[in-house]
C-alpha cells in the first residue's frame, strides 16, 4: 500500500499553531492556496477575500448547486482542516493572518493596488534575486542536468544499480529513516523496502515531496524550526528557473537546508560558501499541482526533468501481455523488473511479459495494480498513444483482476446505528448518511446501518431532536 | 480532527484542468470619464490586475491574456507580441532598481502587471484628443475576434492529439473563457461581426462572461446567454473587485457546481443591417436572413442582392384586416356531451341515437 509514504497531504495534519505561523508569509499562503485546495474551495476563498464582514455559512452553501453538495462538504472540510476559515456561530470568515498575507501575495504590496486596510509588507518571501553577474553563467540546461543527475543517483542507489554519482550520507540516512530502505545489522548494505518500491513507481513530483516531508520530520529532530523549513520549501516553488537568488536574506535554518537540498538536486550552489543559489526544475515545480504537471504543462515545455530526459515514453505493451521497453537505463529496467518477467535484453531494448505471477509478486511487495497501470500509461511509447486507449484494455482489466484475487474481504472500521424509533426516522438518517458519503451498509428490515464516521450524524440527530421539541412546544403553546 | 468529512471518498484527485482567461477591457476613455466619480479607470485596472493574479494563483498552469478594446482598434495588452522597448525597459528598471522590493512579489504576477501597465500607458499616450471626438463606440468585435483567435491557438496546441487521433485519454486541453468588462453602450454598428464571434464561441464551447460596469448593450447580453456565460450588471461599480472575485473567478469546470448569478430576462432583439437600429419586428431576407427595419430600396437585399417579392408582404404595418369566417356546425357530438345546453345540438341528434 502506498499509504505508508506520506506525500504533500501530510501537511494537513499539522497543528493549527503551525498553520498560523505558516500563513505569515505571503508566498506560503499562496503556495498552500494553490497546491492544497480544490477549485471550489479556492472560489470560496476568493469570495471571502475582499469581504470585510463575515458571511453566513448558509449563504456560502447556497452558492453551490444542491447536486454538488458533497463537493461543497469536501471543500469546506479542506478549508477547516487547513485553518483557512474560522467559524463563529455559523458565520464564516477567513483567518485574518491568511487573509492579510494572501492579499499581500496578490497585490505584491504595490501602493496603487492596495485597497482598504492593507499595509505594504516587506516580507521578501518570494526570494531575493541576485543581481550581480555570476562569474560562470549557469544555464537552464545545466540546472536540468544537475537536478536529473542528483535525483537519479538517489533512485539508482535505491534499486542498487551502479552509478558514477553516489548519493551523500544525508540522503542515505533520509531513505533509511523514511522506511524506503532498511539496513539489516550495522554496516551491511541497505536494501530497498516495500515502501521503497511503491515510491519508485510514483511520479517525480510526489517522489520529491515524499522525500521533503521526510526531511521535514527529520529536521524537527535535529532542532530546526519546522515552519522555517516549510516556508523555505514552499517559497522554492515560486522561484524562477535559471535565476540566481541571494543567500543573505535566508535564516540560519534555511542556510543549513541549502546543503541538504543540494544533495537532492532541488537547488544548485557551486560552493557551499557561495552567496547565491539556483533553484532547479524540481524546486520550481514543487507547488504545481501534481496532476496537471505531466499532461498539461508538457505542451508548455515545462515538463518534468525526468520525462524530458526519457523522451516521451518507451514502453510497448501488447494484448498478449508482452512488454517491450526501448531503454538501456538500469533504473528503468529495475523498475520494470518489479512487475514484468523480463526475458531478453538487447543493447537498446528489453522484452518480457506480464504474468499473473509477476503481478502477484509486485502486489506482495506493496505495489498496487493502479500504480502499475499508471506507470505503464505514463511511459507508453508514442506508437501506443496513437490509439484511442493507450493500453490494451484486456491487459489493464486483467492486472486489476489479479489484484482483486487477493482481496476477497475488506474491513472497514466504523459504527453501527440501530434501534431507530420508526422506519421514517431510519430512512431519514440513512439518506443523510448517504449524502455525507459515510454510509457503508444498511438493512431497512432490521433498521440498522453501518457508517464510517458518526460525529456529524450524531450532531444532526441532536439538532433535529431539538427542532422537533421546539415545534412541539410551539404546538402546545 | 474528529469531525466527519466526506473527503475519504474523494481520495482520487478530482480532475482539474488548467484554464485560460482572456479578459477584454473596454478602454473607451469617453465612457470611463463618466464613471470617474465612482470607479476611476486606474482603480478598475488595479482591481482587474488583482483578479488576474487570483486567477493565476488558482493553478500553476493557468494562463491569462488581456485585450484592450479601444475606440477604433483592439490590441493585446498582454501578452504583447512585439515587446516594445518601453515594456522591457520598465521591467528591467523595476528589476534592477530594488531587488528587495522585487522579492515581495510573485514573479509571474509582476511580469503581467508590468506589461499590462506599460502597454496600457502606451495605448493611452497614442490616443489623441482628435480621435476621441464622438467616439462612443468600442471595438468589441475586433477584440472578440482577437480573443477567439488566441484561445484557438493556445487550446489547439494541447488538442494536437485529438486532431491526430492520438491518445484521447491523455490529452487535457485547457478550459478557456472570455471575460468582457464593458463600459460603453450600443454595439449596433458591429452587430454582424459581434454575432459571428458569439456563434464561433458557442461552437467552441467558450463561455463569454460579461461584466457590465455601465451602459447597456443588447448584444453582449445575448453573447453571454448563447455561450452560457455570466452576465452581470454591476449595481455598485465601485465594488468591481468584489464582483470579479466572487462571480467571475470560477472556471468552467467549477461552475458546474455553482448556482450561477441570476440573469434576468435577456433581450433577444437584433439590429437591422441597413440603419443599425435595434428592432423589435423587422423584415428578413428569405435567402440570407439579413434583417431590415424597412423593406430595402428597390426590393433588393443589400447583402445577397436577391430580388425580393415585396408584394407578398401585403399591407404589412397597416391595420390588420379581420376576416370573418363562418362558424362550422359540429356535426357529430359524443353521446355524453350531447346532453348539452346547445339547442342546435339537440336539434340534429337526440340523445342516445347515433348521428348517422
Amino acid at each position: 500500500m502506498s499509504g505508508n509514504i506520506r506525500g504533500f497531504g501530510y501537511l494537513e495534519s499539522l497543528p493549527p499553531v503551525t498553520f498560523r505561523r505558516l500563513y505569515q508569509q505571503p508566498a506560503t499562503a499562496l503556495a498552500i492556496f494553490r497546491r492544497m485546495l480544490p477549485n471550489l474551495a479556492k472560489t470560496i476563498v476568493t469570495t471571502l477575500l475582499y469581504n470585510e464582514t463575515p458571511v453566513a455559512l448558509g449563504d456560502l452553501e447556497a452558492l453551490v448547486r444542491p447536486e454538488s453538495y458533497r463537493l461543497a462538504c469536501y471543500a469546506f472540510s479542506k478549508l477547516r482542516r487547513l485553518h483557512i476559515i474560522t467559524e463563529n456561530n455559523l458565520d464564516v470568515s477567513l483567518d485574518p493572518v491568511f487573509k492579510k498575507n494572501f492579499r499581500l501575495a496578490l497585490t505584491g504590496g504595490h501602493v496603487w493596488l492596495l485597497s482598504g486596510g492593507d499595509n505594504r509588507g516587506d516580507h521578501h518571501s518570494f526570494g531575493v534575486p541576485c543581481n550581480t553577474e555570476d562569474k560562470k553563467k549557469i544555464t537552464v540546461q545545466f540546472l536540468d542536468d544537475y537536478a536529473t543527475r542528483q535525483f537519479e543517483a538517489i533512485l539508482h542507489y535505491m534499486v542498487g544499480t551502479h552509478n558514477e554519482v553516489k548519493p551523500s550520507k544525508g540522503v542515505i540516512t533520509l531513505l533509511t529513516k523514511g522506511g524506503l530502505m532498511e539496513r539489516h545489522g550495522a554496516g551491511s548494505v541497505a536494501t530497498i523496502t516495500k515502501n521503497g518500491f511503491s515510491f519508485l513507481l510514483q511520479d517525480g513530483n510526489p517522489q520529491i515531496w515524499a522525500l521533503l516531508i521526510q526531511y521535514l520530520e527529520m529536521s524537527e529532530e535535529l532542532g530546526m524550526e519546522q515552519t522555517d523549513v516549510l516556508h523555505f520549501l514552499l517559497m522554492l516553488g515560486s522561484l524562477e528557473l535559471g535565476q540566481a537568488y541571494s543567500v543573505n536574506t535566508l535564516t540560519e535554518t534555511q542556510k543549513l537546508m541549502l546543503a541538504d537540498l543540494r544533495d537532492y538536486g532541488v537547488v544548485y550552489q557551486r560552493k557551499s560558501s557561495s552567496d547565491r543559489f539556483y533553484p532547479t526544475r524540481l524546486a520550481t515545480t514543487l507547488t504545481s499541482e501534481s496532476g496537471g504537471l505531466r499532461s498539461a504543462s508538457a505542451s508548455m515545455s515545462s515538463a518534468m526533468v525526468k520525462d524530458a530526459e526519457e523522451g516521451k515514453g518507451f514502453i510497448i505493451l501488447e494484448t498478449n501481455y508482452r512488454v517491450y521497453a526501448y531503454t538501456d537505463s538500469p533504473l528503468q529496467i529495475a523498475v520494470l523488473n518489479l512487475f514484468v518477467k523480463l526475458s531478453t535484453r538487447y543493447p537498446n531494448l528489453v522484452s518480457g511479459r506480464i504474468s499473473r505471477r509477476s503481478i502477484q509478486e509486485a502486489i506482495k511487495m506493496g505495489i498496487t495494480a493502479d500504480q502499475v497501470i499508471d506507470y505503464l500509461s505514463a511511459h507508453a511509447h508514442p506508437q501506443m498513444r496513437k490509439s484511442l486507449v493507450t493500453l490494451p484494455p484486456t491487459v489493464v482489466d486483467q492486472i486489476r483482476l489479479w489484484q482483486i484475487e487477493g482481496e476477497r474481504m475488506r474491513t472497514t472500521t466504523g459504527f453501527l446505528f440501530k434501534d431507530f424509533h420508526s422506519t421514517q426516522e431510519f430512512e431519514e438518517v440513512a439518506k443523510y448518511a448517504e449524502e455525507l458519503g459515510v454510509l457503508k451498509w444498511k438493512k431497512p428490515a432490521r433498521r440498522c446501518m453501518f457508517v464510517t464516521r458518526h460525529e456529524q450524524i450524531a450532531d444532526w440527530l441532536k439538532r433535529r431532536a431539538s427542532a422537533q421539541q421546539q415545534q412541539l412546544k410551539k404546538a402546545a403553546a | 480532527m474528529d469531525t466527519v468529512d466526506a473527503s475519504v471518498h474523494y481520495s482520487q484527485a478530482i480532475d482539474e484542468k488548467p484554464s485560460l482567461l482572456v479578459l477584454i477591457l473596454d478602454t473607451n476613455p469617453y465612457a470611463w470619464s463618466t464613471l470617474s466619480a465612482t470607479l476611476p479607470l486606474e482603480r478598475a485596472l488595479a482591481s482587474i490586475l488583482i483578479f488576474l493574479n487570483a486567477h493565476l494563483a488558482f493553478s500553476h498552469a493557468n494562463r491569462v491574456a488581456v485585450i484592450a478594446s479601444h475606440t477604433k482598434s483592439a490590441r493585446f495588452l498582454y501578452p504583447t507580441t512585439t515587446t516594445t522597448t518601453t515594456t522591457t525597459a520598465a521591467a528591467a528598471a523595476s528589476g534592477s532598481e530594488d531587488p528587495l522590493r522585487d522579492a515581495n512579489k510573485y514573479r509571474q504576477f509582476r511580469i503581467i502587471e508590468d506589461q499590462v501597465q506599460a502597454s496600457f500607458a502606451e495605448l493611452m499616450n497614442q490616443t489623441t484628443a482628435g480621435e476621441l471626438v464622438d467616439a462612443k463606440e468600442t471595438m468589441m468585435a475586433g477584440a472578440l475576434g482577437l480573443a477567439l483567435g488566441y484561445v484557438n491557438r493556445l487550446v489547439r496546441v494541447d488538442d494536437g492529439g485529438v486532431l491526430g487521433a492520438g491518445a484521447a485519454g491523455e490529452v487535457t486541453s485547457m478550459n478557456a473563457r472570455i471575460l468582457v468588462i464593458s463600459v460603453s453602450g450600443d454595439l449596433a454598428e458591429q452587430y454582424v461581426p459581434v454575432m459571428n464571434s458569439i456563434f464561433a464561441a458557442q461552437r467552441k464551447k467558450i463561455p463569454i462572461d460579461i461584466c457590465k460596469v455601465a451602459g447597456e448593450t443588447v448584444f453582449l447580453q445575448q453573447a453571454s446567454d448563447t455561450t452560457r456565460g455570466i452576465y452581470m450588471q454591476l449595481e455598485h461599480p465601485e465594488n468591481l473587485l468584489q464582483y470579479l472575485m466572487m462571480c467571475f473567478i470560477p472556471d468552467t469546470a467549477t461552475r458546474r457546481h455553482l448556482v450561477p448569478p441570476t440573469q434576468i430576462n435577456v433581450d433577444f432583439r437584433a439590429a437591422c443591417f441597413c440603419h443599425k437600429n435595434v428592432v423589435d419586428i423587422g423584415f428578413v431576407c428569405s435567402i440570407c436572413l439579413s434583417i431590415f427595419c424597412t423593406p430595402p430600396e428597390g426590393a433588393i437585399c443589400t447583402t445577397c442582392n436577391t430580388k425580393l417579392d415585396i408584394s407578398a408582404l401585403g399591407n404589412f404595418g397597416g391595420n390588420p384586416a379581420v376576416v370573418l369566417t363562418k362558424k362550422k356546425k359540429t356535426k357529430k357530438l359524443k353521446q355524453s356531451k350531447a346532453t348539452s345546453f346547445s339547442n342546435e345540438a339537440s336539434a340534429t341528434s337526440t340523445p342516445g341515437t347515433p348521428a348517422s
